[in-house]
């Protein structure tokens, strides 16, 4: 048996020998989060119990050189919490109290390792709820949110994480804590907004105060079926130019449909169609007929095959089940499956789905797509065999060049689920190597040693170093 | 030698020694440089950057008043010829602009598709969306709409030493890389220089009205159980603004505080909710209401009646102006104190404040000596309630007396790594923002 190493004894004495993970087989779960084509154990995971804790244990590491990653739920789509060679995890599930509610103002104060969903289910009684809504919100935890500026299909109309976060305690990267933001515009530079969305590389996130929104008076759910991609496609480029601004707007494909239907929560579409919309519109109710009145218009006008309104709160849970449990349904119809995640200006939709088409039948992978329509979020869902030799190497060339496909169109080569290991070289589609390196230097701000989940988001240096070009080069 | 190093950097019809000597607002310029593109402004700021001369960008001059303590830089970097909308798209709701477009310019435009921009800042004729986004200026519709660092997608930066970086992007999602746009907004110019900035846009609501109510005996606790009322109801007004005595007086001849409620949606939610607040209005509330070009010109009127660097000159040396940022009912308390201690000072004060968005500003005008005083009780107030106080507006003369940004925020020293980073020789505005920043 291998000694023990003595980190661990160090870090025992800081949180508890209950509070801490080194043996291999213990280690095991901490491999990988929710992208798991590259797996690595981290050296030791520790759960600290509160910010204290937190503080210690990153000054323990930070003077003894030692890299560390921060971890919620382990949710994360592009592998920012993947260990790639000796890092400390800093699991922070064990901080997962919901602080203080404070209804008057509209906040709540909670832990980072506070679950999603059970913040609008603590203030629900009360008729309010947090408007970020990603599909793992029934796992994922605040804390991972505000590190990957989680999204959802409500993101529409609400914003996402960074539009609802008014506050963070923060744990640099030697141990300093930090309290920044509290009320709006706090003189000084906005760093509530650059930490969110900074995947773990700029601090420790300890504690979060977030905005909560009373629930809408009414709210109406519409179900169109559509024959083809492209009618559907533009049915969405013309609810928004009809000036409505649904709560959420979400497409599926064949493929997708497919997928759900042999799920957990299928709802009994059609089989055959080639597209669906899932429409929501909320707000005061007085004007939600009218709107829905257009949306139908609108459908009708693009072909729709049939187009129906949610009789009851119930029916339309069932088809909201059947949208947010599409990622794992994909099980059902292939071993494996790799969500991409890129953003297109919504007016280009037929286009870019054509390409992927041509891409998903030039590589002989199935893809399914689901996804945010309004806000021109593709999902495309690469569907794999890891076990066939050479086909996960495949689907992760795939991503990257469905990714491309949305560079090339104006886009971005991630909507929500963060760059982590995953996207590090694509971030060269949309960036310049000295923009880059102007990312880099902020993160050499606060993360000066790169020690604070070092390697991720970046592109291997070397080529995006420094480089003097001629100004206006960039565009 | 400063002007050598820019004559070399961008014709010389563009430059000209500041017409005035000095500005009574201060942040002027040795010189005054109107750059019409990007390249020009990046040749300029590479050729300060290589001889360290200071900058100073301006837009429309409104904020020319808000922080700082230069009388004046090397160049004070004009930017109102940068303009004009670079790429709109309606179908897609995003608005690519040159940093030197009025707001009003914007708005005309977005207008022909039934589109807007979702900021309310002051001022929106001389105003433009380079300065309202590096000062993050906002009106009492962000309650509903929110502030620019919810509609900024993607900017152009040119960087202190005249590179171009791009921050964002132009779609309305996107979290590739640090959100690196959130730094610039806010900044007061003192991390480079925006060259064009990418924002998300609102269909315009097809009908709005504004419902003022005035309480003209002041029940405070009427007044605040009413607004909890809205607050926890499913009303979805797009402003929940607190007048001051003086300033509802300024506006509409009327005594007493009032709040400016604006509706904006579909006609029969509009209706719906005006039917509601005037149901649940406390009694003995006076209520008053405009619809659509009426109610759009009152706002008009309201945006306009602030001190900003483009008001009178005999005026500017006797005003100043405060924002403060607090808890959303903390507003409350936080106007009222603020009129109470201009009775007690001797000074004018006019006020507002959002109850739902936590952003005041207060208005004072009267002998500058009392200034300082009436500052520090107003912050020391907004502190005690873990808010802050800042001066929006004041002559240099009074700002060189005060305290402008109040103490060194939490995370200071970070702040001063992110201007290291990225503007280590201080070409930017140097000394204008919080902590000599
Ligand atoms: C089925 C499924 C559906 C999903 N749907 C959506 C969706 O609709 N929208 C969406 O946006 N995402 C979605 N995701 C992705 C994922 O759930 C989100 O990115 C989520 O925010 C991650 O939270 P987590 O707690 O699991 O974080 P983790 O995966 O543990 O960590 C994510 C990143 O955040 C960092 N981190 C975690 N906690 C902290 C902290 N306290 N301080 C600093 N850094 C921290 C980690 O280092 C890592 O880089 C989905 C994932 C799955 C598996």
């Amino acid at each position: 048996m291998a000694a023990i190493d003595p980190l661990v004894r160090e870090l025992s004495q800081i949180v508890g020998p209950d509070a801490v993970l080194y043996r291999r087989e213990d280690l095991i779960a901490y491999e990988c989060d929710g992208y798991t084509v590259r797996k690595q154990p981290p050296r030791a995971v520790v759960f600290p119990s509160c910010t204290a804790e937190v503080s210690a244990v990153v000054k323990h590491l930070h003077e003894r050189h030692i890299p560390f990653i921060p971890r919620g739920a382990g949710t994360g789509l592009s592998g920012g919490a993947i260990p790639l060679g000796g890092e400390v995890i800093i699991s922070l599930v064990r901080m997962k109290r919901l602080l203080h509610v404070d209804y008057e103002n509209r906040l709540a104060v909670v832990e980072p390792g506070f679950v999603n969903l059970k913040l609008t289910n603590a203030v629900a009684a009360k008729g309010y709820y947090y408007a970020p809504d990603p599909s793992s919100q029934y796992a994922c935890t605040i804390g991972g949110n505000v590190a990957e500026n989680a999204g959802g299909a409500h993101c529409l109309k609400y914003g996402v994480t960074t539009n609802h976060v008014l506050g963070l305690e923060v744990v640099l990267a030697d141990g300093e804590i930090v309290e920044i933001g509290g009320v709006p515009d706090t003189p000084g530079y906005d760093l509530l907004g650059l930490l969110t969305g900074s995947e773990g590389t700029l601090g420790i996130v300890t504690k979060i105060t977030v905005r909560i929104l009373k629930n809408p008076e009414g709210k109406k759910t519409v179900l169109a079926y559509f024959d083809s991609v492209e009618e559907a496609s533009r049915a969405v480029s013309d609810i928004v130019a009809a000036g409505i601004v649904p709560a959420a707007l979400e497409m599926m494909d064949k493929t997708a449909i497919e997928g759900v239907e042999a799920g957990n929560y299928p709802v009994g579409h059609p089989k055959g169609l080639e597209a669906l919309l899932l429409i929501e519109v909320d707000g005061i109710s007085a004007g939600i007929d009218d709107q829905i009145a257009r949306i139908v218009e609108v459908c009708q006008n693009r072909n729709v095959s049939e187009v129906k309104v949610a009789a009851s709160e119930e029916e339309r849970a069932r088809w909201w089940a059947n949208r947010k449990t599409a990622f794992p349904a994909m099980g059902a119809i292939s071993p494996d499956y790799l969500v991409q995640d890129g953003v297109i200006p919504r007016s280009r939709l037929p286009e870019v789905l054509e390409k992927i088409s041509r891409i998903s039948a030039r590589s002989g992978l199935r893809i399914a797509n689901v996804f945010h329509a309004g806000d021109g979020n593709l999902h495309p869902l690469i569907l794999f065999d890891a076990r066939i030799p050479g086909e996960t190497e495949r689907a992760v060339q795939v991503g990257s060049e469905v990714l491309k496909a949305c560079a090339d169109a104006g886009g971005s080569i991630t909507g929500e689920h963060g760059v982590g290991i995953e996207k590090k070289e694509e971030m060269r589609y949309i960036f310049t190597d000295e923009e880059i390196a102007a990312q880099i230097g902020i993160r050499d701000v606060f993360n000066p040693q790169n020690l604070l989940n070092p390697d991720k988001l970046f592109p291997k240096p070397g080529r995006c170093a420094e480089m003097r070009t001629a100004p206006g080069e960039a565009r | 030698m400063a002007a050598m190093a820019i004559t070399k950097a961008i014709t010389v019809g563009k430059i000209r020694p500041a017409a005035e000597p000095l500005h009574v607002l201060g942040n002027h310029g040795a010189y005054e440089v109107f750059p019409e593109t990007e390249e020009e402004i990046a040749a300029v700021l590479q050729a300060a950057h290589a001889h360290s001369l200071s900058v100073i960008p301006m837009g429309g001059g409104t904020k020319r008043g808000w922080g700082g303590t230069l009388e004046k830089a090397d160049i004070l970097l004009c930017l109102s010829s940068c303009r004009g909308i670079v790429e709109y798209s309606p179908g897609d709701m995003t608005v690519t602009v040159k940093a030197g477009t009025t707001i009003r310019e914007i708005a005309e435009q977005l207008a022909v598709h039934g589109q807007m921009l979702p900021l309310d800042p002051f001022w929106p004729d001389a105003a433009t969306i380079g300065g309202v986004v590096a000062a993050n200026d906002s009106g009492p519709k962000r309650l509903r709409y929110g502030s620019a660092r919810d509609h900024v997608i993607g900017l152009r930066v040119v960087y202190p030493d005249g590179r171009v970086i791009r921050t964002g992007g132009k779609v309305v999602k996107n979290v590739a890389g640090y959100d690196m746009s959130k730094l610039f907004i806010g900044s007061m110019g003192t991390l480079g220089v925006m060259s064009e900035i990418t924002l998300k846009l609102r269909p315009v609501p097809p009908c709005q009205s504004l419902l003022l109510l005035a309480f003209p005996n002041a029940d405070f606790p009427a007044i605040r159980s009413f607004v909890l009322a809205v607050l926890d109801s499913t009303m979805e007004p797009v402003s929940l603004e607190l007048l001051s005595p003086a300033l509802h007086q300024a506006m509409n001849g009327r005594d007493g505080y009032a709040l400016a409620i604006a509706l904006e949606d579909g006609e029969k939610a509009v209706r719906y909710q005006e039917e509601w607040l005037i149901a649940h209005a406390p009694p003995g509330t006076e209520i008053r209401s405009w619809r659509q070009e009426e109610a759009a010109h009152w706002w008009s009127r309201f945006y306009r009646m602030f001190p900003s660097g483009v008001s009178p000159a005999d005026r500017q040396a006797a005003e100043m102006a405060l924002k403060i940022g607090s808890r959303n009912l903390d507003v409350l308390e936080l106007v009222k104190t603020c009129h109470d201690l201009g009775e007690r000072h001797g000074l004018a004060v006019e006020g507002h404040g959002g109850l739902g968005h936590g952003i005041s500003r207060v208005y004072v005008k009267g002998d500058p000596a009392r200034f300082a005083a009436y500052l520090q009780e107003v912050r020391t107030a907004a502190e005690e309630r873990g808010g802050y106080a800042v001066v929006q507006h004041a002559s240099l003369a009074v700002r060189r007396q005060l305290d402008v940004w109040g103490r060194p925020p939490a995370g200071f020293s970070l702040m001063q790594g992110v201007k290291r980073a990225i503007d280590p020789r201080q070409v930017c505005s140097p000394n204008r923002f919080v902590g000599g920043i």
